[in-house]
C-alpha cells in the first residue's frame, strides 16, 4: 500500500468504467478535500453509484486512477483495499443496510470493534445523536425505515471516516426525516472534516453541497 | 389454477436449473423405496413359496401329530387312524440326509411314507413310478421318488445318500408331485429298514372326521391307552406360522435399515427445498405481495415436495421390482439370513404392497417438505423484500424435546411385540427427534454465555448472534450431520460391540485345535452322524491327545415355534467349556443339570436355579430324573436364535441311549503337525466308511472357524458400514445445501460487512467458522444421541430380535475419527459453500438497492 498523502482525501483521475463493450462512464474526474461535501447527480443508470464503488475500491474500472487518502486503490490488492475501507470510508445505503442479527447498539459499535478501537461512550454519542437513544437492544426487525437509516447513520460516523459516501441516504425517508439525515451527514463534514460525497436526486438535498456535478457517459460537469 | 401455473413455470424452472439437485433428492426417495419393497418382495415370494411346498406336501392334512423330541413309536398309528375322529392317516418317517452329487453334497430331505395310505391325505407325495420300472416299485427297498428340485439336480439313476458315517446306494423309480427344495420319497419300511430306525415314524398326517377339531380329537385320543404325554399337535398352517418367525427379525431388521434409507430421502427433499425457498425468498415474499396467501405459498412448496416423493416413489417401485427378481436369481430366496436354504421361488408382485410402499415414499417426501413450505408460509412479505425475512427465533423451548426424549427412554423399556421391537425402533426414532429438536433450545440457552465470552471479538460476535437470532434454522442446517453422525455412531458401536462380543463367544466355544462335523446341517443331525466305532478310531489317531464328542439334535418345546436345539457334551468344568452369563448353580442330588441359551430366558421362561419342566417328559421318557432338569445357568449363544440346551453327555445317554455324535473338537498331542492329523482323520473316515471321498464332513482348526467366522460377520455387517459412509454423505449434502441456502440469503449481509471493510478472508472465515462452530456442535450431539441410540440397540433392540445380549463396547478412536471427519468436512463443506459469499457479485448485493 502506498501512502502519498496530499491536499485530496478523494481523487479521481481520468476514470473509464465500461461494461462489456457498453462504455458507462469515460474521463471522470474528481478531487474532494476534507470538509468538502460534493452532490453527484445524473439520471438513472448513468453510473453515479459505479461510481462510488470504484472510489470505494468496491468495483473495478477499465483506465483511471483512484486515490483514497493518499493511497491508490489501483495498485492495491483486495484485502489491502478492504482495511482503507475499514479505517476511511463510511458508507450510507438508500436501502439502509444494517446486520439484522445484532441490535442496534451493536450494530452501530461494528466499525469501531473491527478496528480495535471499542468505544462504548463514542457509540452512545452517536446514538443520543441520531436521536435513537432507548432503542439500543432492539433489533432492526422492530424499527421502522427512518429509525433503521439513523442506525446506518450512525454506523457510518462512528469511527470518525475521513470520506463518506452516501448514496440517496434519503431517497425512502419522510422530509422530516430525510432532514434529520442530511444534517446529520452535513455535521460530520463541517465539525470532524470528513469529505462527503453525495449521490442524489434530491434537488434539496443537492442544493447544501459545495458543489453540485453532473454525472454523464462524458464523465463529471458542474450542475 | 395459481398454484398450477406457478408448478408449470417457477417450479420447472428451479428445476431445469438444478437438475442434479433435485436428482440427488429423487435418487434417496427411489433407494429408500426400493430398498423396503425388495425387501418385502423377496420375503413375501419365498415365504409364499415355503407356504405352497407345506401345502403341497401336507395336502388335506388338516393335523399332524409331532414329537417334542426324537421319533414317534409306529403302535401309535393304529390308535390313531382308528380313531372315529380321523378320516384318513398317513405314517411319515421325515429325515434330511446328504445325497452325493459330484463330489460334493446337497441337502436332501428323504421322507418314508405308507404308499396305500398317503394319497388319502398328502396326495403330492404320491410315488409316480417311471415308466418301465418294475411294478412293485413303490414298496421296493432303497428306492427312492424325486421331485422336481431333486430330479433337476440329482437326476440320475442311482444316488449315494448319507445313513450315519456311511454312504448307501439308492434307485431313482420314479417322481413325486410336491414342489419346494430336493424331497425323496420312499417306502415307509424301507426306509425305516435302510436308516436303522426300525418301528420309528417322525409324524402321521391327519384328516379329521366331519364335526371333529383338534381339540375334540385330542381330548377323544387321550382317553385312549398307550397314548403318550407329549405330543405335539398342530395345524398344517402353523408350519407357515414357524417359517415366517424364523426370519421375522432378520426381515424387519432389514425393513428398518430400508426406513433409515427412506428417512435421509426425506432429509435431501428437506435440503433441496429448503435450498430452494431460501433462493425464491424473494419471488415468494413478491407474489405474497400480489396476492398469493401463506396458505398457497405453503401448498405450493408441498405440492414440489410430492412430485418429488411421486417421481421418486414411482421409480423406487420399478427399481424395488428388479432388485427384488435379481436377488431371488441370485440368492434363490434366501434374503442372506439362510432361513430358506434350497428355493428358487418366482417373483410375486403384489400391487397393494406397492402402492403401500409408493404412499411411504410420498409421506416420506412430504415430511421432508413440510418445514420449508411452512417457512415459505411464514415470510414476511414486505420485511423480506427488504431483506429483513428472517425469523427471530422461537423461545427456544427445550421442554417438548425432553418429552420426546423421555418418551424414547421410557418406550425401550417396553416388551417385543409378536417378536419385533417395536417399542425401540420408535425409541430410536423419538431419540433422534428428540435430540435434533433440542437443539435450538441447547443454543437458547448457551447463546448468553457465548456472547459473554466472545462478545469482544467481531467476527466471533457476528457468529454468535446470528446463531443466538436464528438458531432455528442454523440447527436445522446441522440436523442432518446430527441425525447421520448419530446413525453412523450407533452403527458403529452396536457393530463394535457386537464383533468385541463374537470374539470373546468364540474364544469360549472353540477351546480346540481341531474340529470335526458329520454335516453342515442341524437337519440332517438325527441321519448323518460319526458312529461310535469311529469316534474311538479317531480317537486313537497319532497326534491326537483328546477327543471331545458333541450330540447335536432339535427338539420342539411348543407348536408353532421354531425347533431349538439340544447338544449333548462333556460338562465337568462347565464354567470353562460354557460362555456362562453367571457363576453355574449347584445341582440337588436326583436333578439333572441343563445349561440354556438367553433365548430360552425369553422364549420358555427358563431361569437358573429353577426347573425347566418344558423337558420333563420330553426326555428319558419313562427313565427322568427324580428331581427334574435344573436350570444350572444360563449361556451366550450367537448361532442359534430360537434357543439351544446343553446337557452333559453322560445324562443324555443315559435318558434317550442315544449314542450318535455330530460334531468333534480334538486336541493336538504337543508337537503334532496339525495338516498331518488332517490327513490322517481324512484317511481313517474314508476307510470307515468304504469310500473315497469325506464329501460332506467339515474339518477346520479352531483358528480357521474364528477367521471364517469373522469374515462372515465382516461380511454381514457391511452394508452397515456403506449405510454409514451414505448417512454421512447425505448428512454433509444437507450442510451443503443448508449453507447455500444461507449464504444466497445473508448475500446483502456480506456484501454490507465488505462495505464496512472486512476483508474476503474475514467473511470466508465468518461463514467457515459457523460452519465449525455448528458443525462441532452437530457432531457433538450426534456422538451423545448415538450413544444412547446404540444402548437402545445393543441393550433392547438385539436381546428382543435375536435374544441375545453383548457387551456396551465404545471404540473411543474411531468414534473420534469419525466425529473428527465429519466437522473437517461440514467446515470444509460450508468454506466451499461460503466462497461465494464473499465473491464481488455477492458483495455488489448491497448495490440491488442502489
Amino acid at each position: 500500500m502506498s501512502a502519498a498523502p496530499g491536499p485530496w482525501v478523494v481523487q479521481v483521475q481520468d476514470l473509464a468504467k465500461r461494461y462489456g463493450a457498453s462504455p458507462v462512464f469515460e474521463s471522470v474526474n474528481l478531487q474532494v478535500g476534507a470538509g468538502q461535501f460534493v452532490a453527484v447527480v445524473g439520471d438513472s443508470g448513468v453510473g453515479k453509484s459505479t461510481l462510488l464503488n470504484c472510489m470505494a475500491g468496491l468495483d473495478t474500472w477499465d483506465a483511471g486512477q483512484v486515490q483514497l487518502c493518499g493511497h491508490s486503490l489501483q495498485t492495491a490488492r483486495d484485502d489491502e483495499r478492504a482495511l482503507l475501507r475499514r479505517q476511511y470510508v463510511g458508507f450510507v445505503f438508500q436501502a439502509f443496510h444494517v446486520l439484522p442479527h445484532l441490535d442496534v447498539r451493536q450494530n452501530v459499535a461494528l466499525p469501531l470493534m473491527l478496528l480495535k478501537r471499542d468505544d462504548p461512550r463514542r457509540v452512545q454519542a452517536m446514538l443520543e445523536a441520531v436521536g435513537l437513544q432507548g432503542l439500543e437492544s432492539r433489533l432492526p426487525q422492530q424499527l421502522s425505515g427512518g429509525q433503521l437509516q439513523r442506525v446506518a447513520i450512525a454506523r457510518a460516523l462512528v469511527h470518525r471516516p475521513s470520506v463518506l459516501l452516501a448514496d440517496e441516504p434519503t431517497g425512502n425517508l419522510d422530509p422530516r426525516t430525510a432532514g434529520l439525515v442530511m444534517q446529520a451527514l452535513i455535521d460530520q463534514t463541517r465539525c470532524e472534516g470528513s469529505a462527503l460525497v453525495l449521490v442524489t436526486h434530491s434537488e434539496q438535498a443537492a442544493s447544501r453541497a459545495d458543489r453540485v456535478l453532473r454525472l454523464s457517459a462524458n464523465g463529471l460537469e458542474p450542475a | 389454477m395459481a398454484l398450477r401455473y406457478l408448478l408449470r413455470t417457477v417450479s420447472w424452472q428451479e428445476l431445469r436449473h438444478h437438475p442434479w439437485r433435485h436428482a440427488a433428492a429423487l435418487v434417496a426417495v427411489m433407494l429408500g423405496v426400493a430398498l423396503a419393497f425388495s425387501v418385502h418382495l423377496i420375503n413375501a415370494s419365498a415365504l409364499g413359496e415355503f407356504s405352497q411346498a407345506t401345502r403341497t406336501a401336507s395336502g388335506q392334512a388338516d393335523l399332524e401329530l409331532r414329537p417334542s423330541f426324537s421319533t414317534l413309536d409306529e403302535n401309535l398309528y393304529p390308535l390313531v387312524a382308528g380313531s372315529t375322529a380321523v378320516e384318513a392317516a398317513s405314517p411319515v418317517l421325515e429325515m434330511t440326509t446328504q445325497a452325493l452329487v459330484g463330489d460334493r453334497t446337497v441337502a436332501l430331505r428323504l421322507l418314508g411314507i405308507d404308499a396305500l395310505r398317503v394319497g388319502q391325505v398328502t396326495p403330492a407325495l404320491v410315488p409316480r413310478a417311471h415308466e418301465g420300472a418294475p411294478r412293485l416299485a413303490w414298496f421296493a427297498p432303497a428306492t427312492v421318488f424325486l421331485n422336481s428340485s431333486a430330479a433337476q439336480q440329482m437326476g440320475s439313476a442311482t444316488l449315494q445318500v448319507q445313513a450315519g458315517d456311511r454312504r448307501i446306494e439308492v434307485q431313482v423309480a420314479g417322481t413325486v408331485a410336491a414342489g419346494g427344495p430336493p424331497l425323496a420319497v420312499m417306502d415307509l419300511g424301507a426306509a425305516q429298514d435302510l436308516f436303522g430306525r426300525l418301528g420309528e415314524i417322525s409324524r402321521i398326517d391327519i384328516r379329521l372326521a366331519p364335526g371333529h377339531d383338534r381339540e375334540s380329537a385330542l381330548r377323544l385320543w387321550q382317553t385312549q391307552a398307550g397314548w403318550p404325554d407329549k405330543i405335539l399337535v398342530a395345524q398344517a398352517q402353523e408350519t407357515a406360522s414357524r417359517i415366517s418367525q424364523l426370519s421375522r427379525a432378520y426381515r424387519v431388521n432389514l425393513t428398518v435399515l430400508a426406513l433409515v434409507a427412506l428417512f435421509t430421502g426425506a432429509f435431501l427433499v428437506f435440503s433441496v427445498l429448503w435450498l430452494g425457498v431460501a433462493k425464491r425468498a424473494g419471488q415468494l415474499a413478491l407474489l405474497g405481495v400480489l396476492g398469493l396467501s401463506a396458505s398457497q405459498r405453503l401448498r405450493w412448496v408441498l405440492c414440489e415436495s410430492l412430485f418429488l416423493g411421486a417421481v421418486g416413489s414411482a421409480a423406487g417401485l420399478a427399481l424395488g421390482t428388479a432388485l427384488a427378481a435379481l436377488g431371488l436369481e441370485l440368492l434363490g430366496g434366501d434374503l442372506g439370513g439362510g432361513y430358506f436354504p434350497g428355493t428358487q421361488p418366482s417373483l410375486q408382485w403384489s400391487t397393494l404392497a406397492a402402492l403401500a410402499y409408493g404412499a411411504l415414499g410420498v409421506l416420506a417426501a412430504a415430511v421432508g417438505g413440510w418445514w420449508p413450505a411452512r417457512a415459505a408460509a411464514a415470510l414476511p412479505p414486505a420485511q423480506t423484500l427488504k431483506g429483513l425475512g428472517l425469523s427471530t427465533g422461537g423461545p427456544g423451548r427445550l421442554l417438548p424435546s425432553l418429552l420426546l426424549l423421555l418418551a424414547g427412554g421410557l418406550l425401550a423399556l417396553l416388551p417385543p411385540v409378536h417378536g419385533v421391537a417395536l417399542g425401540a425402533y420408535l425409541a430410536v426414532a423419538l431419540l433422534l427427534i428428540g435430540g435434533i429438536t433440542a437443539l435450538p433450545g441447547l443454543v437458547a440457552w448457551a447463546h448468553p454465555l457465548a456472547r459473554r465470552i466472545l462478545g469482544h471479538w467481531p467476527l466471533a460476535l457476528l457468529a454468535v448472534e446470528r446463531a443466538g437470532r436464528v438458531r432455528e434454522t442454523a440447527a436445522i442446517s446441522v440436523s442432518g450431520v446430527v441425525a447421520a453422525l448419530s446413525l453412523a455412531a450407533a452403527l458403529t458401536i452396536m457393530v463394535s460391540s457386537f464383533r468385541m462380543s463374537v470374539n470373546q463367544w468364540l474364544d469360549s466355544v472353540l477351546p480346540a485345535d481341531l474340529y470335526l462335523r458329520s454335516s453342515q446341517s442341524l437337519a440332517a443331525a438325527d441321519t448323518v452322524y460319526f458312529e461310535p466305532a469311529l469316534v474311538a478310531q479317531l480317537r486313537a489317531a497319532p497326534g491326537v491327545d483328546r477327543v471331545e464328542a458333541l450330540r447335536v439334535t432339535t427338539l420342539t418345546l411348543q407348536t408353532g415355534r421354531p425347533a431349538i436345539s439340544l447338544i449333548a457334551r462333556e460338562l465337568k468344568e462347565p464354567r470353562r467349556s460354557l460362555p456362562l452369563l453367571d457363576e453355574p448353580q449347584t445341582v440337588p442330588p436326583g436333578a439333572v443339570a441343563v445349561y440354556v441359551s438367553e433365548a430360552m430366558v425369553d422364549l420358555y421362561g427358563a431361569r437358573p436355579g429353577q426347573r425347566l419342566k418344558a423337558l420333563e417328559g420330553v426326555l428319558g421318557r419313562g427313565s427322568e430324573p427324580a428331581a427334574g432338569f435344573l436350570v444350572a445357568g444360563i449361556w451366550r449363544d450367537y448361532a442359534r436364535q430360537f434357543g439351544a440346551i446343553v446337557i452333559d453327555e453322560a445324562d443324555y445317554q443315559r435318558l434317550t441311549g442315544d449314542r450318535r455324535v455330530n460334531d468333534l473338537a480334538i486336541w493336538l498331542a504337543a508337537g503334532a503337525d496339525e495338516k498331518k492329523v488332517q490327513a490322517e482323520l481324512r484317511s481313517r473316515v474314508r476307510a470307515h466308511n468304504g469310500s473315497q471321498t469325506v464329501a460332506g464332513l467339515e474339518m477346520a482348526s479352531s483358528t480357521q472357524i474364528r477367521a471364517i467366522s469373522m469374515q462372515v460377520f465382516d461380511r454381514s455387517f457391511a452394508v452397515t458400514y456403506w449405510l454409514q459412509a451414505v448417512a454421512i454423505g447425505i448428512g454433509l449434502f444437507g450442510v451443503a445445501a443448508s449453507f447455500s441456502a444461507q449464504v444466497l440469503a445473508r448475500r446483502k449481509e456480506f456484501g454490507l460487512l465488505a462495505h464496512l471493510g472486512l476483508t474476503r478472508q474475514q467473511i470466508l472465515g465468518i461463514v467457515a467458522g459457523e460452519g465449525l462452530a455448528w458443525t462441532a456442535a452437530g457432531a457433538l450431539a450426534g456422538l451423545l444421541l448415538g450413544l444412547a441410540v446404540a444402548v437402545v440397540l445393543v441393550h433392547v433392540i438385539n436381546p428382543q430380535s435375536f435374544r441375545w445380549t453383548m457387551d456396551l463396547y465404545l471404540p473411543v478412536l474411531r468414534l473420534a475419527a469419525l466425529g473428527g471427519a465429519v466437522i473437517v468436512a461440514g467446515t470444509l463443506t460450508a468454506w466451499l459453500a461460503g466462497r461465494s459469499a464473499a465473491s464481488r457479485q455477492a458483495v455488489m448485493a448491497v448495490k440491488e438497492d442502489w
